[in-house]
């Protein structure tokens, strides 16, 4: 399936989770926060959050500079 | 009451259908706590004095360093070696000799934020490294006090709005659940100053909003800005019933 990753086409294995997206992508989990389609899903559903077709995902680190 | 110096210093304010004399003196009674006098605190408390918020309590450890010339707004040359909360006290006052403003020269223990906490009514996390952000975050939602979070590194910035006094309200660690020091900050990253300050001065807008009774548009919301497009995200940030700070554990 392809879904879309800071605006970049993904090509992804079917019923892949997001935990699975980070390691396909090689991006570290530590600091690292995801939204689906606008939504963040927390760390603690990474693992139970299935892709669909066409997801919006959009992958950022945190910040603490001020 | 607004006495006739006030009404003539707040004219511009008054003159809003969305502050008017109630919202003013709304103002004149609200206790801010800003924590962290850098690149965001800077720019927030400029803001909040001149608004007339009565009670400012600034929080940093700091002292003002050439290199913050470059972003930090309040400080000037001459107060390089100089603590920033006292400089930032100094300045406020000159701009408004009405509010009442008190420093806090050391990074705050659990303890003594906790204390602070019972007497202020918003805070926000102007700081500079993530495991303060951790503990001001968990201290709000024991205590119930409404947080306004910014921060900022190279062109990106990040602002959110978590109302700690509804139970039902996310917090910063739904979201960012790690404590360590692997984020990025200004000093490993860089940083362009109006960025910073945008995101510091927007801290200070939904400050006033909230003490006038206009409702935020970033409640639980997590607002990303690009300062190369000027583009702004938006994502909302759910409550993690499995957060170990917020959440029924």
């Amino acid at each position: 399936m392809k879904i879309h990753v800071n605006e970049q086409i993904v090509e992804l294995a079917d019923n892949s989770n997001i935990e699975q997206l980070l390691t396909y992508l090689d991006k570290p989990l530590m600091g690292s926060a995801i939204a689906v389609n606008q939504e963040i899903i927390s760390r603690s559903h990474w693992a139970d959050t299935i892709l669909n077709e066409g997801d919006n995902i959009s992958l950022f680190q945190a910040i603490a500079g001020g | 009451m607004l006495s006739d110096d006030e009404l003539l210093r707040y004219s511009r304010h008054l003159l809003l259908e969305d502050v008017g004399k109630t919202g003013q003196e709304a103002l004149k009674k609200a206790n801010v706590l800003i924590i962290g006098m850098g690149g965001l605190g800077s720019p927030a408390s400029l803001y909040l004095a001149a608004a007339g918020i009565g009670h400012l309590v600034l929080s940093d450890f700091d002292n003002i360093e050439v290199s913050n010339l470059q972003r930090q707004i309040t400080y000037q040359s001459d107060d390089i070696g100089e603590s920033k909360v006292e400089v930032t006290k100094r300045k406020l006052q000159q701009i408004n000799p009405d509010i009442k403003v008190r420093s806090i020269n050391k990074a705050m223990p659990e303890e003594q934020l906790t204390m602070e906490l019972t007497m202020a009514d918003l805070v926000l996390d102007c700081t500079d490294n993530m495991a303060a952000r951790q503990m001001i975050n968990k201290a709000c939602v024991n205590a119930k006090v409404p947080l306004i979070v910014g921060a900022a590194i190279r062109l990106e910035g990040q602002l959110m709005f978590f109302d700690h006094s509804h139970a039902d309200s996310s917090c910063y660690h739904c979201l960012f659940p790690d404590s360590e020091e692997q984020t990025l900050n200004c000093s490993n990253s860089g940083i362009i100053g109006p960025v910073v300050g945008t995101i510091g001065t927007l801290q200070a807008l939904e400050a006033i909003k909230y003490f006038v009774g206009l409702p935020s548009g970033i409640k639980n919301k997590l607002k990303l800005f690009d300062g190369k497009s000027l583009d702004w995200q938006t994502f909302a940030i759910n409550k993690d019933p499995k957060c170990t700070v917020c959440g029924q554990h």
